[in-house]
C-alpha cells in the first residue's frame, strides 16, 4: 500500500474531527481513517447530556474564565492548567463551528444555541440537542467527512504499531471482512480509539468495544499511559447490563432503597438525599451493598431505584425514555416495580500521555479523545467536558499531525513483520488440550476490577486485584479462537480485545495501588484524604520487560492555587 | 456466566433460536441452526445471542456495539421483522413466533450478505454520498466558528425527529421497492435528504433535489408505509418522502418522472371535472391499491396551493366512478411498467 501521511485510528468524535482538520490544514496529504465499527456507530453517539462551552447564550455573565475554574476544581486540581485553558478557550469556537456545519442544536427563544445546567458547572453552559447530543455531533462529523471524501477503512481492527527504535513506521490492522492482516505504512499515526471503562465489563455503561485498544497498542509499543487509576463511576447502572439510567430518574424524585426498605441516602447526604453529587451517591450505594444491605441475585448485588410513588402519569409523561430503557434492557416496568441498579464504570480519565498538541513521546504518534490523557479532566471529569475534549483535541491533533507529517520519512513495513502478526493470531486458532473460554475470563476481569479496583480501594484489595489480573493473563495464554473463518471473525476480535483490556487493567490497578491518597474518582479507604504534598502529580505506567512500571510527571499549574474541593 | 441467562430465578423459559447461518468460505448456500437455551424474563435477543456465542457456538457471527439501542449495529430480522436485537425482549418475541417456542433470527434483507447475520452496509453509505446527505454550509469559510446561524424552534422541529435516525437499516430491509431494485435510493437516505433539504444552513438544496428526482429516486417509492412501520426510532419517514415530492413538484414542476407527469395529468383532470375529495373516497374504500395513496394526496395539495375553489360534491353516478377507476388502472399500469423496466436494468 502507498504510504500515508496520516493514519487515524478511530472514527468517533475525536478521530473524525482530526481527519477534517488535517484535510483542511493540508489538502494535499494522503489521509486514512480506520475504524473497527462504521464511524457513526462509535461510542460518541451514546453521549446524551451535551457539551460545555461558555457561549453565554443562557447566562449572560458566563465566561471562559469561569469554565476554566470549574474544570480545574472539578478535576480535584490534577488537570494541567495550560491544557484546560486551551480546552475552554476553544470551546465557543468549536461549538459554533459544529453549528455552522449542520449540528442540530436545540435552540433558545432568541434562536441561539440552547444551554442547560450540568453537574459541577457554575453557570448553565452545556450545549445540547435534546437527549441525543453525541449522536447528532457524530452524525454531523461523519456527514462532513463523507462530503470531503475522507478515505475510510471501515471495520478494520488495529492490531499493532510498527516501530523502529524511537519512531513509528505505521500501523498493522486486520480487515474484518476478509481477515487479511494489512500494513498501513505512515508518517504519522493518530490514536482516537475511545475509552477503556469496558474492562469493568458488566459493570460498565460503555459499548462492548470500548476496550482501550489504542491505549494497549501504544502501551505495547512503549508509550507511557497517564493517570490510569482514575475511572469515573456513575451511580445508577442497570444491574444486568451496567447500562445507564440517567440522572433524570432521581431528578424527578426517585428514591434509592436498600433491602431493609430504607431511603439510605439520609445517612450520607441528609439534605440533598438522592440528588447529591455523582461520586458521593456512588459511594453511598456501594457502602450499602458492602455492608450487606443490598439485594442479592445471580447477576450480583444491587439496590433499588424506586419510582413507583411518582405514579404512572408522571413516569409516562416525564420519564418515558427511562421507562422504555428499563423495559427493553431489564424487563422491568418502573410503574410497577423498582429498578435494580448499582454503580457502573462510565468514563476513563486516564489514557495515552500527550502534550497539549496531541504528541506522545514517540515521534510521529499522536493521540486524542478519551483514549488520550492531556490532561484536562485530572482526577474527575465534569459532565459535558468530554465531548468538548474530543472535539478540541481531536482537531488539534489533526492539525499538528498535518503540520508535522513532512518532518518524518514514510515508514515501510516488512512482510516478515506482517507475518509475525498473522502468526500470533494463527497460534490462537490451533487446537490444544486444555483451553480457557474468553467469555469467562472477560467476566472475571470485570468482577475483580469492580470488587478490588472499583469505587472503594484499599491496599490489600488492590494487591488481590493485581494478582487476579496476573492470573487472568496467564490463563489468557490458553484462550482459543474456535471460529477458523477469515470472514468477519468476531470471535477472534473479541479475544484480541480481551488481551487489550488485560494489558491495560494492570496499569489501572498498579496506578491505584501507587497513589496513596484519595482524589476525585480515586477513593482509598486506607488513605482517605487528598495528599497534595506527596501526590499532586500525574502517575505514568510504562511497559518494561512485560510489566507495568510506574513513573510520574508534574502537574502544570497556572492561575489557580490548590484548594479543597467542596460543593 | 452470570450476565446472561440466570438459571436460578423462577420465571425462565426454554427458547429455541433458529438462526440463519452462512459462511461464504465454506457454505454453498445458507442454512439454519437451532440453539435452545433457557432465558429468564428481561433478557434481550442480543444477550441471548451473546450467550450462545460464548457458551454454545463461538462461530455464530453478528454485529453489536452499544447494546443500548443507540449505535444501530444490531439490526436483524427477528421473527420476520427487521429490528434491533438489543432492544427486543425474548419473552415478547415468544408471543410472536410462528412456531411456538422458536424465534427465527435472520439477517437484514436488501443488503449484500457477508456472514451469518452480518450484511454489508457500504451500499447505504454510497447512497448517502450520492444524495449529498450532508449540510453544505452557506457560512463563508473565514466566518466559520465565529458566529451562529439563528435557527427558529419551528425550523428545528422540522428536522428534529429525522435526526433520530441511527442508520440501523431496518427500514432498508423492509422496503418493498428495494427488494426489487437495489439501486433505489432507500428510505433512510430519503429521510436524511429531507432533513438536509429543510435545513436553512444548507446551500445545495437544488442539487440534492435534482438527484432525488432522477431514476431510482423519490418517485419510485410506492408509499407502502413499511419503512415507517418498522422504523426502530418511530420516525415518520413517510412525511419526509411526501415533503420531498411536494417540494419537487413545487420547485421543479411536473417534468421529472412519469410518476410526476401522471400526477399532474390526473390533477388537471380532476380540476376540469371538479370532482375531487369525495370522488376519491369510494375508490379508496374499494381498494384501488397503492397508486391512489401514492399520487392523490399530492395532487390535492397542489390544488389547494393553487387556490382552486373547493370542488363540488361528487355526483353519485356509477358512471363517474367507473371513469375514475379506469384512470387509476391506467396509471397503476404505467408506474408498474416503470418499475419493471428499472428492475431489468
Ligand atoms: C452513556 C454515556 C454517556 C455520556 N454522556 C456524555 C455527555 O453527556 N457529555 C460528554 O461530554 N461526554 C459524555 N460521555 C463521554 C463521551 O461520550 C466519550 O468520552 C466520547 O464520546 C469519546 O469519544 P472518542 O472520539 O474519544 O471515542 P469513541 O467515540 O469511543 O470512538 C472510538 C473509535 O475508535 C475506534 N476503534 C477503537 N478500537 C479500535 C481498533 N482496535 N481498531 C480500529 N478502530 C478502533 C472505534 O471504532 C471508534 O470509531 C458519555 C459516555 C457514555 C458511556
Ligand atoms: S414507503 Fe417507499 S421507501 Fe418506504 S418501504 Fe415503501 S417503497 Fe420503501
Ligand atoms: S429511519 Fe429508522 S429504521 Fe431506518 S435506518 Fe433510520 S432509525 Fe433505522
Ligand atoms: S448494539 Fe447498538 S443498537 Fe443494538
Amino acid at each position: 500500500m502507498k504510504p500515508f501521511d496520516i493514519v487515524i485510528v478511530g472514527g468517533g468524535g475525536a478521530g473524525l474531527y482530526a481527519a477534517m482538520e488535517a484535510m483542511k490544514t493540508n489538502p494535499a496529504l494522503n489521509i486514512a481513517v480506520l475504524s473497527k465499527v462504521y464511524p457513526n456507530r462509535s461510542h460518541t453517539s451514546a453521549a446524551q447530556g451535551g457539551a460545555n462551552a461558555a457561549l453565554a447564550n443562557k447566562a449572560k455573565d458566563d465566561s471562559v474564565e469561569m469554565h476554566i475554574f470549574d474544570t480545574i476544581k472539578g478535576s480535584d486540581y490534577l488537570a494541567d492548567q495550560d491544557a484546560v485553558d486551551v480546552l475552554c478557550s476553544e470551546a465557543p469556537k468549536i461549538i459554533r463551528e459544529l453549528e455552522n456545519i449542520g449540528t442540530p442544536w436545540s435552540r433558545m427563544e432568541d434562536n441561539t444555541i440552547a444551554q442547560r445546567p450540568f453537574g459541577g458547572a457554575g453557570r448553565p453552559r452545556c450545549c445540547y440537542c435534546a437527549d441525543k447530543t453525541g449522536h447528532t455531533i457524530l452524525q454531523t462529523l461523519y456527514e462532513q467527512c463523507l462530503r470531503k471524501g475522507v478515505l475510510f477503512f471501515n471495520e478494520y481492527f488495529a492490531l499493532n504499531l510498527s516501530v523502529n527504535g524511537s519512531r513509528s513506521k505505521g500501523l498493522i490492522a486486520m480487515n474484518m471482512k476478509t481477515g487479511k492482516v494489512e500494513a498501513f505504512p505512515a508518517k504519522t499515526v493518530i490514536f482516537a480509539t475511545g475509552g477503556y471503562a469496558k474492562m469493568y465489563w458488566n459493570r460498565s455503561s460503555n459499548a462492548a468495544g470500548n476496550t482501550g485498544d489504542g491505549q494497549a497498542i501504544a502501551y505495547r509499543a512503549g508509550i507511557p499511559m497517564k493517570d490510569m487509576e482514575f475511572v469515573q463511576f456513575h451511580p445508577t447502572g442497570l444491574r444486568k447490563s451496567g447500562l445507564l439510567v440517567t440522572e433524570g430518574a432521581r431528578g424527578e424524585g426517585g428514591y434509592l432503597i436498600n433491602k431493609d426498605g430504607e431511603r439510605f441516602m439520609a445517612r450520607y447526604a441528609k439534605e440533598k438525599m438522592e440528588l447529591g453529587p455523582r461520586d458521593l451517591v456512588s459511594r453511598s450505594i456501594e457502602t450499602e451493598i458492602l455492608e450487606g444491605r443490598g439485594f442479592d441475585s445471580p447477576a450480583g448485588k444491587y439496590i433499588h431505584l424506586d419510582l413507583r410513588h411518582l405514579g404512572a402519569d408522571l413516569i409516562k409523561s416525564r420519564l418515558p425514555q427511562i421507562r422504555e430503557m428499563t423495559l427493553n434492557f431489564e424487563g422491568v416496568d418502573p410503574i410497577e416495580e423498582p429498578i435494580p441498579i448499582r454503580p457502573t464504570a462510565h468514563y476513563s480519565m486516564g489514557g495515552i500521555d500527550t502534550d497539549n498538541f496531541g504528541r506522545t513521546v514517540m515521534d510521529g504518534v499522536y493521540a486524542a479523545g478519551e483514549c488520550a490523557c492531556v490532561s484536562v479532566h485530572g482526577a474527575n471529569r465534569l459532565g459535558g467536558n468530554s465531548l468538548l475534549d474530543i472535539l478540541v483535541f481531536g482537531r488539534i491533533a489533526g492539525h499538528t499531525a498535518a503540520e508535522e507529517a513532512g518532518k518524518f520519512e514514510p515508514g515501510s513495513i516488512s512482510e516478515e513483520e506482517l507475518k509475525e502478526n498473522v502468526e500470533e493470531i494463527r497460534t490462537r486458532m490451533q487446537p490444544s488440550g486444555h483451553y480457557e473460554r474468553y467469555g469467562a475470563l472477560r467476566e472475571e476481569l470485570g468482577q475483580t476490577l469492580a470488587l478490588n479496583v472499583g469505587i472503594f480501594r484499599e491496599s490489600s484489595l488492590l494487591h488481590k486485584g493485581i494478582e487476579d489480573i496476573a492470573e487472568l493473563k496467564e490463563r489468557f495464554k490458553k484462550v482459543r479462537v474456535f471460529d477458523s473463518s477469515d470472514v468477519f471473525n468476531t470471535n477472534l476480535q473479541q479475544v484480541l480485545e480481551l488481551q487489550n483490556m488485560l494489558d491495560l487493567a494492570e496499569t489501572v490497578a498498579v496506578g491505584a495501588l501507587a497513589r496513596e491518597e484519595s482524589r476525585g474518582s480515586h477513593t482509598r479507604i486506607d488513605f482517605p484524604v487528598r495528599d497534595d504534598e506527596k501526590w499532586h502529580k500525574h502517575t505514568l505506567a510504562t511497559l518494561v520487560d512485560g510489566k507495568a512500571t510506574p513513573g510520574e510527571k508534574p502537574v502544570t499549574m497556572g492561575r489557580y492555587e490548590l484548594q479543597e474541593r467542596t460543593y | 456466566m452470570t450476565e446472561t441467562i440466570d438459571q436460578h430465578q423462577e420465571g425462565k423459559r426454554d427458547v429455541t433460536f433458529r438462526v440463519f447461518r452462512f459462511n461464504p468460505q465454506v457454505d454453498s448456500k445458507p442454512y439454519f441452526d437451532d440453539y435452545t437455551i433457557s432465558a429468564e424474563r428481561g433478557i434481550t435477543v442480543l444477550r441471548s445471542l451473546n450467550y450462545i456465542k460464548e457458551h454454545v457456538d463461538a462461530t455464530l457471527s453478528f454485529r453489536a456495539f452499544c447494546q443500548a439501542g443507540i449505535c444501530g449495529s444490531c439490526g436483524m430480522r427477528v421473527n420476520g421483522i427487521s429490528k434491533l436485537a438489543c432492544t427486543s425482549q425474548v419473552w415478547d418475541e415468544l408471543d410472536k413466533c410462528r412456531e411456538p417456542g422458536i424465534i427465527r433470527v435472520e439477517p437484514l434483507r436488501s443488503l449484500p450478505m457477508i456472514k451469518d447475520l452480518i450484511v454489508d452496509m457500504d451500499p447505504l453509505v454510497d447512497k448517502m454520498t450520492r444524495y449529498s446527505n450532508w449540510v453544505d454550509s452557506t457560512m463563508p469559510l473565514a466566518e466559520m466558528g465565529k458566529k451562529e446561524f439563528l435557527i427558529s424552534e419551528e425550523e428545528f422541529q422540522q428536522y428534529d425527529k429525522a435526526t433520530d435516525c441511527i442508520l440501523c437499516a431496518s427500514c432498508v430491509s423492509e422496503c418493498s421497492i428495494l427488494r426489487a431494485n437495489k439501486e433505489y435510493v432507500s428510505p433512510a437516505v430519503l429521510l436524511k435528504s429531507y432533513r438536509m433539504n429543510v435545513d436553512s444552513r444548507d446551500g445545495i438544496h437544488d442539487i440534492r433535489l435534482a438527484e432525488l428526482v432522477k431514476d431510482h429516486g423519490v418517485w419510485d417509492c410506492t408509499h407502502c408505509y413499511r419503512c415507517q412501520e418498522s422504523c426502530v426510532k418511530s420516525i415518520p419517514i413517510m412525511e419526509a418522502i411526501h415533503a420531498i415530492r411536494e417540494d419537487a413538484l413545487e420547485s421543479r414542476g411536473p417534468r421529472d418522472t412519469s410518476g410526476a407527469k401522471h400526477a399532474e395529468a390526473f390533477m388537471e383532470d380532476i380540476e376540469k371535472k371538479g370532482k375531487l375529495v369525495e370522488a376519491t373516497l369510494p375508490i379508496r374504500t374499494n381498494g384501488v391499491v397503492w397508486t391512489l395513496r401514492n399520487l392523490l394526496p399530492m395532487a390535492m395539495k397542489m390544488i389547494v396551493k393553487r387556490r382552486t375553489p373547493p370542488p363540488p360534491p361528487l355526483v353519485k353516478s356509477a358512471k363517474g366512478i367507473k371513469v375514475f377507476r379506469a384512470m387509476f388502472r391506467e396509471m397503476t399500469e404505467h408506474v408498474k411498467q416503470d418499475h419493471l423496466k428499472s428492475q431489468k436494468k
